[in-house]
C-alpha cells in the first residue's frame, strides 16, 4: 500500500508547526535562564519589593509560548484544528476543576504553595491527555 | 459519510504524502478522511473533487444506517 512507504507529515504541517516549534525552544531557554536568574538573583526570600517583579519574570516566556499556540490554531488545517481544539478544552476543563478542587480544599484548611502547581499540571496533563484521546479516537 | 478517497489516492499511484501536499493538509487529515474517522469542510471537499476532477456526490456517500 503506498500509504505505508511514506511516513513525513504533510508540507502544509510542516509550514504550520516550523514557527510553533521555533517560539517553543526559544520560549523554554528564556524561561530555564530567567527562572535561574530570579532564582540566582531575585532575592525572592528576602523583603525587597523587586522580590515580585524577579518572581513573575520566569512567567513572560510561558506567555510568548501561550500566544505562540494560539498562532499556531488558525495555520493548522480543519481536522488538525478540530485535535487542537478539542485537546485544549480538555487541558481548560481539567485546570478548572482543579483550581476548584484546590479552592474547596482551601476553604476546609488545606493550602499551601502546591496549590497553584496542582493546577498547572493537572491543565498540562489535561492537554497532554486530550491531545492523545483525540488522536486515537 | 463514506468515501473512495483512498481508492482514487492508489489509482494515482500518490502517497499519503503527496496526496496532502496536493490538497494542502496534514498525512494525518489525508488518513482521518480515509478512514472515514473525519468528515471535510465543504470547501476541502470541494478541492478533493477539484483534484480528481469529479462532483462531490462521486467521492463521498451517506452511511446506510
Amino acid at each position: 500500500m503506498t500509504s505505508d512507504l511514506d511516513n513525513r507529515g504533510g508540507r502544509a504541517e510542516r509550514v504550520a508547526y516550523r514557527p510553533y516549534y521555533r517560539d517553543l525552544v526559544i520560549g523554554m531557554v528564556a524561561y530555564g535562564v530567567l527562572l535561574a536568574a530570579a532564582i540566582l538573583f531575585g532575592d525572592l526570600e528576602g523583603d525587597s519589593p523587586w522580590r515580585f517583579a524577579w518572581a513573575l519574570l520566569p512567567v513572560l516566556p510561558l506567555a510568548f509560548v501561550l500566544v505562540s499556540v494560539v498562532r499556531l490554531l488558525p495555520r493548522l488545517d480543519e481536522y488538525q484544528r478540530q485535535l487542537q481544539l478539542q485537546a485544549l478544552a480538555v487541558g481548560f476543563g481539567a485546570a478548572i476543576l482543579a483550581a476548584l478542587t484546590t479552592g474547596f480544599l482551601a476553604f476546609a484548611g488545606l493550602q499551601g504553595w502546591w496549590s497553584s502547581w496542582v493546577v498547572f499540571a493537572v491543565g498540562m496533563a489535561g492537554w497532554a491527555v486530550g491531545s492523545v484521546a483525540a488522536r486515537v479516537r | 459519510m463514506r468515501n473512495v478517497l483512498r481508492a482514487l489516492r492508489e489509482e494515482q499511484g500518490w502517497t499519503q504524502g503527496r496526496y496532502a501536499d496536493l490538497l494542502g493538509v496534514s498525512r494525518q487529515t489525508v488518513n482521518a478522511l480515509e478512514t472515514g474517522r473525519y468528515d471535510p469542510s465543504l470547501p476541502l471537499a470541494f478541492r478533493l473533487a477539484a483534484l480528481h476532477g469529479r462532483p462531490i456526490e462521486e467521492l463521498f456517500f451517506p452511511d446506510e444506517d
